[in-house]
């Protein structure tokens, strides 16, 4: 398998090159006095965050205080109880439950649960977002195999994700998420299941991703990982934001 | 698998409905039958009764209200349909001379109109003295009865039937489809338009509804030609007849009402955000 640093090499080739690359100014996030929560128990309160075009910034906080329904409401899957929501030049919150599928077509997410097919090979699972967000897209398979690749996965491409390791399995998901080169990539816990140097790995094409100018909003609770690879972050449930040191 | 499991069990219920659906139609169209014949009133005519006596009577018989026609029966047509009544041949055959009258045939609209008809027959001097008609006013009034109860009760156990098998194969279906939920949630996560989702999942379920109608229709051929004509035979006063023609209209609304209602529920079924 080649390096990281050979990997990385080649994908600067195709990620700024594809059909659908980072042209254009990528996504920013912006929240203005944000409720969220589940039923009438509100997780997150008048929460005001402000992302500019190209960022990357941590969400960082213990568990249960809510990164994961902060990236589910800019992800669209969960609505706010109040408060507006723009990401990437989508107004979320105003979207209906048959629009979401406009911003998971430019919006990357990587699941804390991976959410893959069980049923589709690691390639399949990576071409399906592929098809979705560029049905015009000639050969979509050579995209998924370089994210593959990028990944680490290219001996694993014909596997079916039951038959991947937990780690493996989060490396699906990352390329699943940036196959296309989303202006925005959402990330929850993408390094919990990876051991130390395959989540260095992870995030080297995360700052690569970043500088072909990807917003990226990636939650953690790994300071090591924030020592390693400084940025912005945002701590909950404060909502206290630090600038990189 | 899965797929299979459900398009038998739908089948199953299907197969309920269509014979249920058999069974009212075999029933709905006995007791029209029998309205029918109850609908058609006889006034028997006394063997003296002059020319005028009769044609005052028919005159009188029509201008009442509830009465369709009134036509005459003579002595030799009515032993000609005794001939062809299996319940009369016997007796028309045995008999040198002709023992059935001549008659006033009166379609009513409806049964419950016999009782006056009756009344005015046995007012009537050109009318049969010991039977005037072909049933007396409280047998009549019986008859309406019996016959607008026992309609009511086939179309209600029919229909109960049928609501009961439509709600269990889209019970079925359903939990079919909340089987699928974790798929469903990832497909709409990665992007997928509402109708592509949609259209599997109607492919699903109006497959599911032919194959189960596939599975109901032969059932339901096997009561129809072998359940039925013994049924049939055992229990004549049922009337049943023929089923046959029935069962291809059956077995195509089966296929139809299934296709579109399952077809319909997992159209409207409810996806993840």
């Amino acid at each position: 398998m080649p390096d990281i640093a050979a990997r990385l090499q080649r994908a600067k080739d195709w990620l700024p090159g594809g059909p659908f690359g980072v042209a254009g100014p990528p996504g920013a996030i912006q929240l203005r006095d944000v409720t969220a929560g589940y039923g009438d128990d509100p997780v997150l309160t008048h929460l005001n965050l402000e992302l500019d075009r190209g960022e990357f910034a941590y969400l960082v906080g213990p568990s249960g205080v809510g990164k994961s329904t902060l990236l589910r409401i800019l992800f669209g899957t969960l609505r706010p109880l109040s408060g507006e929501i723009a990401v990437d030049g989508i107004s979320v919150h105003l979207l209906k439950s048959w629009q979401t599928a406009r911003i998971r077509r430019r919006v990357g997410c990587v699941f804390q649960a991976y959410e893959l097919l069980g049923h589709l090979s690691a390639l399949d699972n990576v071409v399906l977002p592929l098809r979705m967000a560029h049905p015009k897209l000639r050969n979509p398979e050579a995209y998924a195999t370089d994210a593959l690749e990028l990944v680490g996965l290219q001996d694993k491409t014909d596997v079916l994700p039951g038959h991947l390791s937990g780690g493996e399995q989060q490396r699906v998901a990352v390329a699943r998420a940036i196959a296309h080169q989303p202006r925005v990539l959402l990330a929850d816990e993408p390094t919990g299941n990876l051991d130390s140097d395959t989540s260095g790995e992870i995030m080297e094409i995360f700052k690569l991703l970043n500088q072909l100018g990807s917003t990226i909003l990636m939650a953690t609770h790994d300071e090591i990982m924030l020592s390693r690879y400084p940025a912005r972050t945002v701590r909950l449930p404060q909502m206290v934001l630090e600038e990189a040191s | 698998m899965a797929w299979v499991a459900t398009a038998l069990a739908v089948g199953a219920v299907l197969t309920v409905a269509a014979n249920t659906e058999l069974f009212l139609v075999l029933g709905e169209r006995s007791l029209n039958q029998q309205l029918r014949s109850a609908s058609e009133f006889q006034v028997y005519l006394a063997d003296d009764a002059s020319k005028s006596q009769v044609q005052g009577l028919e005159q009188e018989l029509s201008s009442q209200t509830g009465v369709k026609s009134v036509t005459y029966r003579s002595k030799q047509e009515a032993l000609a349909l005794a001939r062809q009544d299996p319940s009369l041949a016997k007796m028309a055959q045995s008999t040198n001379s002709n023992p059935f009258p001549a008659s006033l045939v009166v379609n009513l609209r409806s049964p419950s109109v016999a009782p006056h008809i009756s009344r005015l027959a046995a007012a009537s001097k050109a009318t049969d003295r010991n039977v005037p008609a072909s049933y007396t006013p409280s047998q009549a009034n019986r008859l309406s009865a019996f016959l607008s109860l026992a309609r009511a009760v086939v179309v209600g156990i029919g229909v109960a039937g049928i609501l009961l098998a439509s709600l269990i194969a889209l019970v079925l279906l359903r939990s079919e489809i909340r089987s699928r939920r974790a798929e469903l949630r990832i497909l709409t996560l990665v992007g997928t338009p509402r109708f592509i989702i949609r259209l599997p999942l109607l492919a699903e379920a109006c497959s599911v509804a032919i194959a189960g109608s596939i599975v109901a229709a032969l059932v339901l051929a096997y009561v129809g030609s072998r359940v039925v004509p013994p049924v049939d035979n055992y229990l004549p006063f049922l009337q049943l007849g023929n089923a046959a023609t029935s069962l291809s209209v059956i077995s195509l609304a089966t296929l139809a009402t299934s296709v579109v209602a399952l077809g319909l529920c997992s159209v409207f079924v409810r996806l993840p955000r």
